[in-house]
């Protein structure tokens, strides 16, 4: 599991530094502050990053709900935003909920606050909404990572890492090639989220990533996956064999 | 005699040529004279109303034709040229129906021989159809016509054959005038064989009939019959009958005339004597005649005059009259008018008075308003002056306390300072917040959330005062409990809410807030303190709706009651409840209820 990285873009230094105590206390990462929107750009494009904390005004001018356009015009390397404001002026918000999905953090933040938002933000993302504050799920699924709320912080894992998914009633293991952890999903829904042209269903219990197969053993009912993992493969999901490019 | 003579004529104005002699022209002149009388009583007097009575049966047979009723109603009561407009109308109508065109013509030809206009009257009666009802009322009329004209073979042919019709035609004509207009006929036409029998036979009905008038004429007749015949033995006894008759009557003119005759008859048989005193009588009746005349002339003129008179006095009561209906007319519409202004102006009154209370009670409103933020204000500000006062003498003794190096009594002051920087903080809050509230600048969303997050968020903030004043604090609320609400708007809620449980709690009370699913349509969230707790009083009037600040109860807790009603506002605009239970000494329930959301909703 891997921190999730947080870009701030804020001009005050106070409330950046606050941030960044909050943030790396709950164990993400800050990719970068970004004091500009010139400089946010920069920056979102160079590094890797996860969620934005924009503060709407930059130096006077509202620059973050520029940023936030800006970085809407391209879906795909959209990421979650939080705006960061210190007032509730009418005109400016009918302007930030513009760039939909729209979630806000009021100045002056406590931790949960922080934490909450950039939660929210990724729920609406993802428009996998109440996830993380429902006892009964705590992962929200993107084309590339999984999200997942670990006591007060979030994690992400890569979706290629995972070799295999096993499904017990309403959890579910994860197992990578480094790591075995549980998350809290339902199997319709997991199933439904992630790419089905990669991942199989082998078994009841079993999702498999099809780029980890090594061997699929048809008169054993068994699939060999990298780091000698094995899983059942039932009679029912057999299909999986015309699914999978196979060598003859 | 040429005198005479000449004075017979002035009087009568007739020329009879055909007469040689002198003295019997003077005669046969009074018996032309006669006879014209004689036509015009003849359908007058005995047989009016019966002829009258079928005439209007006749015309009530149409009774749709107006003009023909008028064209004989006035003919009734002889206004001619009435008549004559509303026949010739009627005629211009050009009904086919051929009795209306009859009795038109013959209304007429009657009204024309009234008039004298014998010709037109002629034209007229020959257009009538020989079917008519009355044909033998036209036949007579237009012998009679004959005669005037001195037709007297026409006439002849008329009167004979009418004088040929069997008695029960008789009911609208009188024979004798029949039989006397033939015997005129024929005498005209010196026919004196023919015209004997006719005149007896009239005068033998007129005796029947006791007609004393037409006696008169048909013995005047009979006489200047025998007379012209030079028979003065057979004529002078009608003359003396005709002359006797007349006493009997009061008729001057008959008097005068048969009186006349008598004398020129003693006249010519030279018994001057017996002459004198007939012309004597004569002058006598005439001068009656005169006199009557003159009176009727005077007693027409009086008449006349009276009648002006009236004329004048009934035209002066209508312009009267006319004046009054003005006058009163004017006095309506004035009323009227004077009404309409009158209430005009009740409403234009009214609508003004109505205003006027409306800004009555807007200024009244507006006066509340403004004193409700002069009197915040000066609260506000007074709060204000404390804490900062507070802040200067803390930083005094900061500075005292750094400049001896007493760490610990710093650390003291400093927490102090926070606290009452907080106090200030939320102060300004609730003001700012109160200012976008009323101004309607602030942002405003109402989404759905769940509630113990949000608990949480507020609560993490009162961590430390909790902790520093030892007050317990629980967050009960169900993780499940989703409500609609203003993210933003709520938390101000929540703080106030929690600020107040904190301010009325006792050191080592505790603070619950938790939720309560009673209703279908809302979730209650109640903060619960165990601290000092309100009068019933006191409840009420935070309850009530009204913008005025509520008094401090417990007046060594700092306060303005500006969260409450921030409070009140909000959940109003979030379409939330709010209620408060509490019990003195044992604390309060601050209970606000929120409309929630449906699962999956």
């Amino acid at each position: 599991m891997d921190n999730v990285n947080v870009l701030i873009i804020e001009d005050t230094s106070a409330e950046s530094d606050a941030l960044i105590q909050v943030l790396e206390a709950n164990n993400y990462t800050i990719a970068g502050v970004a004091r500009s929107f010139k400089e946010a750009l920069t920056l979102f494009y160079k590094t890797e990053v996860d969620v934005v904390i924009i503060d709407i005004f930059l130096n006077g001018v509202p620059d973050g709900i520029t940023f936030a356009e800006t970085i809407n015009t391209i879906p795909n390397t959209s990421k979650p935003f939080v705006f960061l404001t210190s007032s509730t002026n009418r005109q400016v918000f009918e302007r930030a909920k513009l760039t939909q999905p729209f979630s806000f953090l009021m100045k002056p933040f406590n931790e949960l606050e922080v934490l909450y938002a950039i939660e929210m933000a990724v729920e609406q993302f993802y428009a996998q909404k109440d996830v993380f504050f429902n006892d009964d799920e705590d992962t929200v699924i993107s084309s590339e990572h999984l999200f997942i709320k670990k006591g007060k912080s979030l994690k992400k894992v890569l979706i290629a890492n995972i070799i295999y998914i096993d499904v017990e009633e309403k959890y579910c293991n994860i197992i990578t090639e480094n790591e075995k952890f549980v998350i809290l999903i339902s199997l319709t829904k997991i199933l439904k989220l992630l790419d089905n042209s990669i991942f199989h269903r082998t078994h009841r219990n079993f999702i498999v990533n099809a780029k980890h197969i090594i061997e699929i053993i048809p008169t054993d009912n068994l699939i060999l996956l990298t780091g000698n993992r094995k899983v059942t493969l039932s009679e029912r999901y057999k299909d999986i064999l015309k699914k999978v490019r196979t060598l003859k | 005699m040429s005198k005479y003579c000449s004075f017979f004529f002035d009087i009568f104005g007739f020329n009879f040529n055909i007469i040689k002699r002198l003295v019997k022209t003077k005669i046969l002149i009074i018996l032309t004279s006669f006879l014209i009388v004689f036509f015009s009583f003849s359908q007058e007097k005995s047989k009016d109303s019966l002829y009258y009575l079928e005439l209007s049966k006749a015309i009530n047979k149409h009774k749709s034709e107006v003009n023909l009723k008028k064209a004989y109603s006035f003919f009734k009561s002889k206004s001619l040229d009435s008549s004559l407009f509303y026949s010739m109308k009627q005629l211009n109508l050009k009904k086919e129906n051929k009795n209306i065109a009859n009795l038109c013509h013959y209304i007429r030809g009657i009204s024309f021989y009234r008039k004298k206009i014998f010709s037109e009257s002629k034209n007229e009666l020959k257009k009538v159809n020989e079917n008519f009802k009355f044909y033998n009322l036209v036949k007579l009329t237009l012998g009679q016509i004959a005669l005037e004209q001195r037709e007297f073979k026409k006439a002849t042919s008329y009167f004979d054959a009418l004088s040929k019709l069997p008695e029960e035609e008789y009911l609208l004509i009188n024979k004798s005038t029949v039989l006397t207009n033939l015997g005129l006929s024929y005498f005209h036409q010196k026919n004196h064989k023919k015209a004997g029998p006719y005149f007896i036979q009239s005068i033998q009905i007129q005796e029947e009939e006791k007609d004393t008038i037409k006696l008169i004429g048909s013995y005047g007749n009979m006489a200047s019959f025998y007379y012209n015949q030079y028979k003065d033995d057979l004529a002078i006894p009608y003359f003396e009958k005709a002359y006797q008759l007349t006493k009997k009557i009061k008729d001057f003119d008959l008097k005068r005339r048969t009186t006349k005759n008598m004398a020129v008859v003693e006249e010519n048989r030279k018994n001057y004597k017996k002459a004198l005193i007939y012309r004597k009588e004569y002058e006598q009746w005439k001068d009656s005649l005169n006199d009557q005349n003159k009176i009727w002339a005077v007693a027409k003129l009086e008449k006349d005059f009276a009648v002006k008179e009236k004329q004048k006095e009934v035209s002066l009561l209508q312009t009267e009259n006319k004046l009054k209906v003005a006058e009163r007319n004017g006095l309506l519409y004035s009323a009227i008018i004077l009404l309409v202004l009158l209430l005009t102006s009740i409403y234009f009154y009214r609508d003004k008075v109505k205003k006027n209370k409306i800004i009555a009670s807007q200024k009244e409103n507006l006066d509340a308003l403004n004193a409700t933020k002069d009197k915040l204000f000066s609260i506000v500000s007074h709060d204000l002056r404390t804490s900062v006062n507070a802040l200067k003498t803390s930083n005094a003794s900061l500075l005292d306390n750094l400049a001896s190096k007493n760490i610990t009594a710093l650390g003291n002051l400093l927490k102090k300072n926070s606290a009452i920087v907080n106090g200030a903080y939320s102060l300004l809050d609730n003001l700012l917040n109160w200012a976008l509230l009323q101004t309607k600048q602030g942002y405003f969303n109402i989404t759905s959330m769940r509630l113990f997050f949000i608990v949480e968020q507020v609560a993490y903030n009162y961590k430390p005062i909790l902790l520093d004043k030892a007050i317990g604090f629980e967050n009960m609320v169900t993780k499940k409990d989703m409500v609609y609400a203003d993210q933003e708007s709520l938390k101000i809620i929540l703080r106030n809410l929690l600020d107040n449980a904190i301010k009325f709690s006792n050191p080592n009370g505790i603070i619950k807030v938790y939720s309560k699913n009673n209703s279908d349509n809302y979730c209650d969230l109640i903060v619960e303190d165990n601290g000092l707790g309100i009068s019933n009083e006191t409840r009420l009037k935070l309850l009530e709706d009204s913008v005025l600040l509520t008094k401090k109860e417990h007046e060594n807790v700092i306060g303005t009651g500006l969260g409450l009603q921030l409070c009140k506002s909000m959940i109003k605009k979030n379409k939330g409840k709010f209620t408060i239970e509490s019990e003195l000494g044992k604390g309060t329930k601050m209970i606000v209820s929120l409309p929630k959301t449906e699962p999956n909703g």
